[in-house]
């Protein structure tokens, strides 16, 4: 499905070629008269819509690495955070705009952790902003239950046999969060050049923290 | 199939099902896409419409539209169908919304073009 233009389909059809169209579609227009209404009667405000707009603006995956870094460098902060992973984040002044809790789950030497929404796309938004399309679409939701070793395996990523994966099915008020595992060489590292290296993918627990991470990640960005 | 697995089974309800290999695709929001989004996330606060109410309502659109709807296209039919449900919005007035929206959005090209 990969192509010039994805939108998050679940299946796979032709559609007409993208026209720069002058006019908004039919769901624009839909969605544009559902939020003028709503603001007709009162219900909401425009300035309610902006400010989300902004709050979703400022949610991106270097929020939870900042999160991760901590938690690889400060030992209390980390196990209050496995404690209670909402309660350890707002620790860190990061605000939960909705109505979730958050769990944190650590990968160690014995357990990779997994994370998935296999009824929509449930995901931890207030630190990783908002999901990639894969996670929202059916291969990844269907399969990374039944076989997450060879979902793994598409990533790049193979665990070792006598590794346990759990995967964890994320509900609309329960998200998780994977705390990566901190790679060899990085001792003595600073907070912020650690959370450098770590991924939105890492969180996920698609592919692990890799000392090379950087450029990946400014790929991501792109 | 099985007619059972279609009772126990809802549209969205496809973990362990059997799918093809993960591609890696992502894109930008569309602005009216990141509208839609802050909106869920308004009517979740507001209480108007909850993050479970809105899966449930995409679910309800049935496996043959959401199959041929792409995400977010989901979410404001959803909505749409909730907001009647609920009697905050009839079919009525959103239709004639539309119509006014459509219209104004018309004009506005035409003044840009």
């Amino acid at each position: 499905m990969a192509g010039p233009h994805n939108h998050g389909h679940d299946h796979d059809h032709s559609h007409d070629p993208i026209e720069m169209a002058d006019v908004p579609g039919y769901y624009e227009v839909m969605e544009t008269a559902i939020r003028e209404l709503l603001i007709d009667k009162g219900l909401i405000a425009a300035n309610d819509i902006r400010r989300q707009i902004d709050v979703l603006d400022s949610r991106t995956p270097a929020v939870g690495a900042q999160v991760v870094a901590r938690a690889w460098t400060d030992s209390a902060f980390k196990e209050r955070l496995l404690a209670d992973g909402r309660a350890g984040c707002e620790e860190l002044g990061i605000t939960f705009y909705d109505d979730t809790q958050l769990i944190v789950l650590e990968n160690t030497e014995q357990v990779h952790n997994l994370i998935v929404c296999t009824l929509c796309s449930c995901y931890p938004r207030p630190v990783l902003g908002l999901p990639p399309d894969w996670y929202k679409l059916k291969p990844y939701r269907a399969r990374a239950v039944s076989e997450p070793r060879k979902v793994l395996a598409e990533f790049g990523t193979v665990i070792r046999d006598d590794v346990e994966i759990r995967v964890s099915d994320s509900t609309a008020v329960v998200r998780y969060l994977v705390l990566p595992r901190r790679p060899a060489g990085t001792e003595g590292w600073s907070v912020d050049a650690l959370a450098a290296i770590v991924t939105r993918d890492a969180m996920i627990g698609v592919i692990p923290v890799t000392v090379e991470s950087p450029l990946t990640l400014e790929n991501e960005a792109a | 199939m099985a007619t059972e697995d279609f009772v126990s089974r809802l549209p969205n309800d496809i973990g362990g099902f059997e799918a093809g290999s993960v591609m890696r695709v992502e894109h930008v929001l569309e602005p009216w896409e990141k509208r839609c989004h802050a909106l869920a996330d308004v009517l979740d606060f507001k209480k108007i419409i909850n993050t479970e109410e809105k899966r449930k309502g995409v679910e309800a659109l049935g496996e043959t539209l959401i199959g041929k709807l792409p995400y977010y296209e989901r979410w404001i039919v959803a909505f749409a169908n909730i907001l009647f449900t609920k009697t905050i919005v009839s079919p009525t007035e959103l239709a004639e919304k539309m119509a006014e929206v459509e219209a104004r959005f018309a004009e506005q090209a035409a003044e840009a073009g």
